[in-house]
C-alpha cells in the first residue's frame, strides 16, 4: 500500500528503514486482520452474542467508572483493558490484537460500530400510545426477544424539500450519545420494509408505563412531599448529565417525563434538544420550549441563552408536581409573560441587569426604575410563599430560585442536587416504595391533550444562522420594537 | 463535541469490501479518492469550515463500507453527505447552493481534476476556459439533482443506522501540540503540517479514519509533522501519554506518509479512465459511466459491478437478495439503454 519508492516526505535513510519495517509489521497485521475477518465471517452468528457481552461489559465498566455520574457512563464509552482480559469478542479483535503484549496501561476507546438499520417488521405493534397532530408513539414487542418497547415515528413531511428534518436527526444523535438512568434509552432506529425509499423511520425506545402529565391528570390526591422530592431529584440528575455534556433539552415539561412502575423517572422527547457549547453561540432560535414552560429570557427574545432555560422549566414542573396543574398557563406569549410577572414580580434593573436590552423588552412598558422603588415590588420568594402556603421554607427558596427572572440567578442542575430541600424531612421517598398507577400507555388509546405543543420549528432547518421571528410575527404579539410601540400595541404592564 | 470516539469499521466490513466487491480494487480506490477530493472542493466553494467537510468525508467512507459504490452516482453521494453534515452543523447550506456548486464542479469549465503534466512527458492541456453556459443550472436539472440528493441522504442515513456522529482528530491534535514542547521549532510550523497530514488522510482509500480513533490519528500526524520539520520530539514514548501504542502509531505513520504517492497515482488512474471513455474528455470528476466503460474494456461484466456489491455484512446481510435483484434489474435496463443507443 505504501507505493513504490520512498515517500516525498521521507527525508532520511533512517526514515526509509523505519518505514520498511513498519510496512512489514503492517502487512503482518493486515494478514492477521484478514484471518480474523474470515473467522468473523464464519462466526457471523456469534457476533450478536459478543455484542451483547461487550455491551454488558461496558455497562459494568460504567458502574466502576471514575466519572461522577456513578452508575452512568459518559456518552463517550471508554473501555479499560487489563492485561489479563479474557479473549475479546471478534468485533473488537482488531483494536485489541495490537495491544495484546504490552502497553496495558493505555486507554482503549470504544465507539461502537456502524451498519444498516433493521426493519420495523422485527416488531409487533401492540397499541397506540399517542397519536397527536404531529407525533405517533406506539407500544410494540420485539418479535425475537419478546421485549416491550416504544416506537416513535419520526415526523417527516414528504413535501418538505429539505430532506430529513434536522430536529429528528438531532434527537436520534443525542439519544444515541446519552447513557444515564434518568434519560430514556434509544435502542435502535428502524425503517419500513421498503428500503428503496426511506420514508418510515422509527426510533425504538425503552418502554415506560407512564408520563407524568397523564399521572397528574388522573391523580385524586397530589404527590406527597417525599414523592415530589424523588421525582425532582431524578429529573435534576438527568438534566445535570445533559448539561455537563453540553446538551440543552429545550422542551422540558411533564408530558415529556416518563415514569415506570418502579418509580423511575426518565427524560424523553429530545425533538428540540441540541448540543450547545459553553459559552453559547450568539444566535439560537427562541422558538423552543412549550409556552407554559418557557423562560422569560426566551419570551423576551434572547438569542443567546443556555442551560438556565431548562432550569426555568424545572421550576414550572416543580410547581405542577405540587398542585397537579401547570403553573403558568399563558394563552400567548404576552399572556405568558404577564402570568410570569404576576407570579414572580417585575424585573428591575437591579434584579436583572440588562433585561431591557433584550429585543422584545423594548415593546414592554414597565414602570421606570424610579417608580418601581416607590411602589412595593414584592420579592419572588414572598410571592411564591403566598402561592404555595404548604411548601417548606427550603422548598420555597428552591422554587423561587428556579423561577428567578434573571437566568444568572437560577441554580444549575448540579447546585440544585445539593439543595437543602432534599436533605430536610420528609426525606425523598425510595423509588421502590413509589405508588403504582394504572398505565394508560399500556392499555388504551390516549385522549387528546389540551396542553399546547412544542413550538413548530422553521422547517428550513436553519437555526443558528438566522434568527427566526416568524411565529412571533404571525401571532402578532411583539412587533419589531419601536414600530409596534408607535402603533400603540405591544406589552403594557403597570404596577398598582 | 462531548466525546472523542468514533464507531470503527469491523475487520470483516473492511475485508468484505476489498474481497467481495465486483469492482477491482484500484477502481474502488480511484472512485474513493476522486469523490473525497470532489467533496473537499465542494466544501471550499460552499465556504464550509473544514470540520464540516471532513465529517462529510468520513460519512462517505463509512457509507461505502455498507453499500456498493455503483449504486448511486458518486457526486450525488458526495453532495448528500455535505448537505447532511452541513445541515447538522451550525453552517447549513441550501439544496440550491449544493446544486450550483456541484453543477459547476462537474462542468467542463471547472478546473477540478484537470490533467496534470503526466509522467509520460506530454504537456498538460491548457486550463479550461470559463464558459458560464457550461454551468448554467436549468430548473429541471436542479430539481432532479435535488431529488437525487435527498434520496442519497436518506440512503446514507439508513446505511449508517442514522449514526451521523463523527469525531475529528484535528482539535485533539491542537490540544496535544500545546501539551508537547518542540523546543527548536515554532509551534505553528508543526501544527500546519500536522493538520495537512490529517486532511490528506481523509482522501485515502486506506480509510484510516475508519480504523483508528481520533487520538491515534492526531498523534501519528504530529509524529510525522515533527519528523518532517526536524522538530525535536520528547525522548520518551510520549505517544503513550495520549493512549496510543507503538504499533498503532507505526501503522498510522506509514499510512499517512504513503497518501501522497497514492494521490498522484490515483489522479493518473482517473485521468486515464476518463480519457478512454466515450466522453473522451481528459479531466474532471469520474462518473459511473466512466467506470462502466472501464469495466467493459477490461472484459469484466458490468452487471457484476452492481450485483455483487461491496460491504453488506452484519445487519446488511439480511437483505442482499432483494438488493441484488434490484441492482441486476436496473443494470439490465441500463445495458439495454446503452446497447440501444450504440446500434
Ligand atoms: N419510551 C416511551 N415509553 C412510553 N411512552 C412513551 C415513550 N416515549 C413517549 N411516550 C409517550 O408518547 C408521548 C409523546 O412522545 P414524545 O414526547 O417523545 O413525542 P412528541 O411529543 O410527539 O414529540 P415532539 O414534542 O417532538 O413533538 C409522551 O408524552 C408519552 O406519553
Ligand atoms: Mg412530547
Amino acid at each position: 500500500m505504501t507505493g513504490k519508492g520512498k515517500s516525498r516526505w521521507a527525508d532520511s535513510a533512517e526514515d526509509a528503514a523505519l518505514e520498511a519495517q513498519l510496512k512489514k509489521e503492517k502487512e503482518e497485521k493486515k494478514r492477521l486482520k484478514a484471518e480474523k475477518a474470515r473467522k468473523a465471517a464464519e462466526a457471523e452468528k456469534k457476533k450478536r452474542e459478543a455484542e451483547a457481552a461487550a455491551a454488558a461489559q461496558r455497562r459494568q465498566q460504567h458502574q466502576t467508572g471514575d466519572d461522577d455520574d456513578d452508575a452512568n457512563g459518559p456518552p463517550a464509552k471508554r473501555r479499560r483493558l487489563s492485561p489479563d482480559r479474557d479473549a475479546p469478542p471478534p468485533s473488537q479483535a482488531a483494536s485489541t490484537a495490537s495491544s495484546s503484549n504490552d502497553s496495558s496501561k493505555l486507554l482503549r476507546f470504544e465507539g461502537g460500530r456502524f451498519g444498516k438499520c433493521r426493519s420495523v417488521e422485527n416488531y409487533d405493534k401492540l397499541n397506540d400510545i399517542e397519536e397527536g397532530a404531529y407525533g405517533w408513539v406506539a407500544r410494540a414487542r420485539e418479535i425475537e426477544t419478546g421485549k416491550v418497547v416504544a416506537l416513535k415515528r419520526l415526523k417527516i413531511d414528504p413535501k418538505d424539500r429539505s430532506g430529513l428534518p434536522v430536529t429528528g436527526l438531532r434527537e436520534i444523535q443525542i439519544l444515541k450519545d446519552c447513557s444515564h438512568r434518568n434519560i430514556v434509552k434509544l435502542k435502535e432506529v428502524v425503517v419500513g420494509d421498503d428500503t428503496s425509499k426511506i420514508e418510515n423511520i422509527f426510533i425504538v425506545l425503552e418502554f415506560l408505563e407512564h408520563d407524568l402529565k397523564s399521572i397528574l391528570e388522573d391523580m385524586p390526591e397530589p404527590f406527597l412531599a417525599s414523592e415530589v422530592k424523588t421525582l425532582l431529584l431524578q429529573l435534576c440528575s438527568g438534566i445535570a448529565y445533559l448539561h455537563s455534556h453540553y446538551i440543552l433539552h429545550r422542551d422540558l415539561k411533564t408530558s415529556n417525563l416518563l415514569l415506570n412502575n418502579r418509580g423511575q423517572l426518565k427524560i424523553a422527547d429530545f425533538g428540540m434538544a441540541r448540543y450547545v457549547p459553553d459559552p453559547p453561540p450568539p444566535k439560537l432560535t427562541q422558538l423552543v420550549v412549550t409556552l407554559w414552560y418557557r423562560a422569560p429570557e426566551l419570551l423576551l427574545g434572547a438569542a443567546r441563552y443556555g442551560p438556565e432555560i431548562d432550569m426555568w422549566s424545572v421550576g414550572c414542573i416543580f410547581g405542577e408536581l405540587l398542585t397537579r396543574e401547570p403553573l403558568l398557563q399563558g394563552k400567548n406569549e404576552v399572556d405568558e409573560l404577564t402570568k410570569i410577572f404576576e407570579l414572580c414580580g417585575l424585573p428591575t434593573d437591579d434584579s436583572w441587569p440588562g433585561f431591557r436590552r433584550l429585543p422584545n423588552a423594548r415593546s414592554l412598558r414597565l414602570p421606570s426604575t424610579t417608580s418601581s422603588t416607590s411602589f412595593s415590588n414584592p420579592t419572588t420568594t414572598a410571592l411564591i410563599r403566598a402561592k404555595f402556603p404548604l411548601l417548606t421554607t427550603a422548598g420555597v427558596s428552591l422554587l423561587a430560585s428556579l423561577l428567578s427572572l434573571n437566568p444568572a440567578k437560577r441554580p444549575t442542575a448540579h447546585e440544585m442536587l445539593d439543595h437543602e430541600y432534599f436533605r430536610q424531612e420528609p426525606k425523598p421517598k425510595h423509588e421502590a416504595m413509589f405508588p403504582t398507577f394504572p398505565s394508560k400507555a399500556g392499555q388504551e388509546r390516549r385522549r387528546k391533550r389540551e396542553t399546547p405543543n412544542a413550538p413548530q420549528r422553521n422547517q428550513k432547518g436553519n437555526e443558528s444562522g438566522i434568527v427566526d421571528f416568524s411565529s412571533l410575527a404571525v401571532g402578532g404579539i411583539f412587533g419589531a420594537g419601536r414600530e409596534r410601540e408607535e402603533r400603540g400595541g405591544g406589552f403594557s404592564l403597570r404596577m398598582v | 463535541m462531548s466525546h472523542m470516539v468514533n464507531p470503527l469499521a469491523t475487520p470483516d466490513q473492511l475485508y468484505q469490501r476489498r474481497s467481495f466487491s465486483a469492482l477491482p480494487t484500484e477502481l474502488q480506490d480511484a472512485i474513493f479518492f476522486s469523490t473525497q477530493c470532489l467533496t473537499q472542493a465542494a466544501g471550499l466553494l460552499l465556504q464550509l469550515p473544514q470540520s464540516v467537510t471532513a465529517q462529510a468525508n468520513v460519512i462517505i467512507a463509512r457509507y461505502w463500507l455498507e453499500e456498493p459504490m455503483m449504486s448511486h452516482e458518486f457526486s450525488d453521494i458526495s453532495a448528500a453527505s455535505v448537505y447532511l453534515t452541513a445541515k447538522l452543523s451550525p453552517y447549513p447550506r441550501s439544496p440550491r447552493d449544493l446544486a450550483l456548486v456541484y453543477n459547476y464542479l462537474l462542468s467542463p469549465s471547472s478546473t477540478f481534476f484537470q490533467p496534470l503534466a503526466s509522467a509520460s512527458g506530454d504537456s498538460p492541456p491548457p486550463p479550461p476556459t470559463n464558459i458560464p453556459n457550461d454551468y448554467y443550472l436549468p430548473e429541471h436539472i436542479y430539481n432532479s439533482f435535488h431529488t437525487r440528493m435527498l434520496d442519497c441522504e436518506s440512503r446514507i442515513l439508513y446505511a449508517l443506522s442514522f449514526n451521523t456522529h463523527v469525531s475529528l482528530p484535528h482539535p485533539l491534535a491542537i490540544t496535544y501540540l500545546q501539551a508537547l514542547d518542540f523546543l527548536n521549532t515554532s509551534k505553528s510550523t508543526v501544527s500546519k503540517r500536522t493538520l495537512a497530514y490529517l486532511n490528506t488522510a481523509l482522501l485515502s482509500p486506506q480509510m484510516l479514519y475508519l480504523t483508528s480513533q481520533p487520538n491515534a490519528l492526531a498523534v501519528a500526524a504530529i509524529y510525522n509533522a515533527a519528523k518532517d520539520v526536524g522538530a525535536k520530539m520528547p525522548e520518551c514514548e510520549w505517544w503513550e501519554v495520549f493512549d496510543v501504542d507503538r504499533e498503532e502509531l507505526g501503522f498510522l505513520v506509514v499510512g499517512m506518509r504513503s497518501v501522497d504517492g497514492w494521490g498522484r497515482k490515483m489522479r493518473e488512474d482517473v485521468e486515464r479512465i476518463k480519457a478512454e471513455t466515450e466522453s473522451g474528455k481528459r479531466g474532471g470528476m469520474i462518473r459511473r459511466r466512466d467506470v462502466e466503460g472501464e469495466l467493459r474494456r477490461r472484459g469484466l461484466s458490468v452487471g457484476n459491478g452492481y450485483a455483487k456489491g461491496a460491504g453488506g455484512t452484519g445487519a446488511g446481510s439480511e437483505e442482499p437478495v432483494d438488493m441484488e435483484a434490484e441492482m441486476a434489474r436496473r443494470m439490465d435496463e441500463k445495458m439495454a439503454e446503452i446497447e440501444g443507443s450504440a446500434s
